[in-house]
């Protein structure tokens, strides 16, 4: 039997080198594992590939090379309609002349379902989705998270053992957004249905996953669990898509029980978690994880480095504020005003060693 | 102040000559349908012939657009979806027809089914083409599937493939994604195809001239019997025949731009 770090799940699908070339976009040498009742998503920013991968897997293109497994079978040569994986497009692609009960039976009329069978389907799918006081209107007279709901109920009427989102919440407005989050969470847990989710925003994948693969130009960069595709991104391409606003490179000068002092290109010296002993490295900290204060003495963290406030500017409920010393801080307003910054003050910035993240160059 | 009138200026001449243009078409239209009293079409209209000619016209260009969505939803879906070599070219070739004067397809039809082996292959079968009402619907067919096929991909090309995607997702085969999604969703492109190949197909008048020849009570469709009467003299019964194809026109005028909107033919 399958077995992993990341939990005991059975691997449900194998994905070895698949490539594939569609011109403008491609994929090449996708290695994937997602098992099975897992919440996996792929983020990546857009014409990555991600939506191919997706529809690679529910068979509407056959890869180049590679192969595909699903359950240990090699189903890289099995159409579509036999694969039992339900698709859910970000446009949602409702059967415009279906209604919506129509439309959620779709699925179930192929399968020579019989008619009060269906219906009754039909409805439970519709109640549980919330959606049944539709029933009988058309997709063109529905808002964009109504067609939401029913293009998943259509998805799930099959039963699939995987349900696979292209990105579908990016378009709704916020507070769609949310309650869809949660339902989609709620359809996994009782469906006990793998979900694979394609998207490009970095809050849907954090709310969402168990693991996240980062995909660009159409190959697999990371594989990980939330923490590690945010905090410990692999490379600079990495750290940089997942919003690591402080990068510098640097030089390990000595490592005492596993902290290390890294003089970094600004020449200031910052201290980090790690095993390296010496030689080149990059350094990543997230700007959500430094502290500013007018006092050195504020906080137990060990790195602190002094700088001037160049530039304030409010990005939603956070402020980003940029040091003349080059350091990225985003701090909340709440904490902004309650200490006062202004641009011009001089402040320390300070993070902890375990905040940094270390990787070789 | 200048400016405006300058403007006006152009806008009285450019409105006056629409007007003039539809005041013309108007005028011609009316010409043909108040060249007789109203008894006299009524008669014309009755007389075995005429109602020879309408049941031909009506059945061989019901037939010829039958061939016509046949043919076309095949080729036009190929051509909307899939990339293969020759491509361009077959797009080409498909619009010859339309730029090809009738006559001149009408007389290839002719020794093609006339001439050749192969036509003659076909008349020992028993389909005669040449001088019989075969003839008709296969000049109608040749000339006017264009406008079908060029609708049809149009609108084949407009329906996103992701609806045969998530169709086959749900069960369906590939051919059960057509019939079942895309066929539905084309209803509107297969209507306005539908009239216009059937209008034209009425009013085929050169190629059909060609290949089925002016035979009165035999290959006499409307236009047929509106040239042979008119050149013999029958103003009356050439009247009848062409307000009948005055009245289907405008009803396929008004069809194609209610359900045609975004099917496009050129």
């Amino acid at each position: 039997m399958y077995s992993e770090d990341h939990g005991t799940l059975k691997k449900m699908i194998h994905i070895e080198n698949i490539s594939k070339d569609l011109g403008e976009f491609f994929l090449r040498d996708v290695t994937l594992d997602i098992k099975e009742g897992e919440y996996f998503v792929i983020l990546g920013p857009t014409g990555a590939g991600k939506t191919i991968l997706l529809e690679s897997i529910a068979g509407i293109y056959r890869p180049d090379s590679g192969k595909i497994l699903l359950d240990n079978s090699d189903i890289t040569d099995v159409p579509p309609w036999e694969r039992n994986i339900g698709m859910v497009y970000q446009d949602y692609t409702l059967f415009p002349f279906l209604t919506v009960a129509e439309n959620i039976g779709f699925g179930l009329k192929s399968r020579k379902i019989g008619k009060g069978e269906t219906r009754r389907k039909v409805d439970e799918l519709a109640n549980l989705l919330g959606v049944s006081h539709l029933s009988h209107r058309y997709p063109a007279t529905l808002s964009g998270g109504e067609q939401q709901k029913v293009a998943i109920a259509r998805a799930i009427a099959i039963e699939p053992r995987v349900l696979r989102l292209a990105p579908p919440l990016s378009a709704l407005d916020s507070r769609t957004r949310d309650y869809l989050r949660e339902e989609l969470k709620r359809v996994k847990e009782e469906f006990g249905i793998t979900m694979v989710h394609v998207t490009h925003d970095q809050t849907e994948a954090l709310v969402l996953a168990d693991r996240i693969a980062v995909m660009m130009q159409g190959r697999i960069m990371q594989v990980g669990t939330p923490n590690e595709i945010f905090n410990k991104p692999l490379n600079n391409d990495l750290a940089d898509f997942v919003g690591v606003e402080n990068i510098w490179g640097g030089i390990v000068r000595n490592n005492e029980n596993g902290i290390v002092a890294i003089e970094v290109e600004t020449g200031d010296t910052i201290f980090a978690v790690s095993e390296y002993q010496d030689g080149a490295v990059k350094v990543f900290l997230r700007p959500e994880e430094i502290i500013l204060s007018e006092h050195k003495e504020d906080s137990s963290a060990r790195n602190a480095i002094k700088g001037r406030i160049n530039e304030l500017q409010d990005i939603g409920p956070l402020t980003h504020i940029k040091l003349d010393v080059g350091l990225i801080a985003h701090i909340t307003k709440q904490s902004r005003e309650s200490i006062g910054l202004q641009k011009g003050n001089e402040v320390y910035a300070m993070f902890k060693e375990t905040s940094v993240h270390v990787v070789r160059e | 102040m200048l400016n405006e009138l300058k403007v006006s200026k152009i806008k009285i001449i450019t409105i006056l000559s629409s007007l003039l243009l539809a005041f013309f078409i108007l005028v011609l239209i009316t010409c043909v349908v108040t060249h007789t009293t109203l008894p006299a079409l009524m008669t014309s209209l009755a007389s075995k012939e005429i109602q020879f000619a309408i049941k031909l016209s009506l059945t061989t260009a019901a037939i010829s657009t039958f061939l016509c969505i046949v043919i076309s939803i095949p080729a036009a879906y190929a051509l909307a979806r899939y990339d293969f070599f020759g491509k361009s070219l077959i797009n080409t070739l498909m619009d010859v027809p339309l730029a090809l004067p009738p006559l001149v397809a009408g007389v290839g039809l002719l020794i093609l089914f006339g001439t050749t082996s192969f036509g003659k292959g076909l008349a020992e079968m028993g389909l005669v083409f040449v001088f019989t009402p075969l003839g008709i619907i296969i000049a109608q067919f040749f000339v006017n599937v264009p406008f079908m096929f060029r609708i049809l991909r149009g609108t084949f090309q407009g329906i996103n493939p992701r609806y045969e995607h998530v169709a086959e997702t749900l069960g369906c085969t590939e051919a059960q994604a057509f019939w079942r999604v895309t066929l539905p969703m084309s209803k509107n492109g297969l209507m306005a195809g539908s009239v216009i190949t059937w209008s034209k197909g009425i009013g085929e008048f050169g190629a059909a001239l060609m290949v089925a020849g002016a035979t009165r009570m035999k290959t006499e469709t409307l236009p047929i019997s509106l040239y042979l009467n008119m050149s013999c003299g029958e103003l009356n019964l050439a009247i009848a025949s062409a307000t009948i194809l005055i009245v289907i026109s405008l009803v396929t005028l008004f069809i194609f731009e209610r359900y045609g909107g975004f099917a496009r033919v050129f």
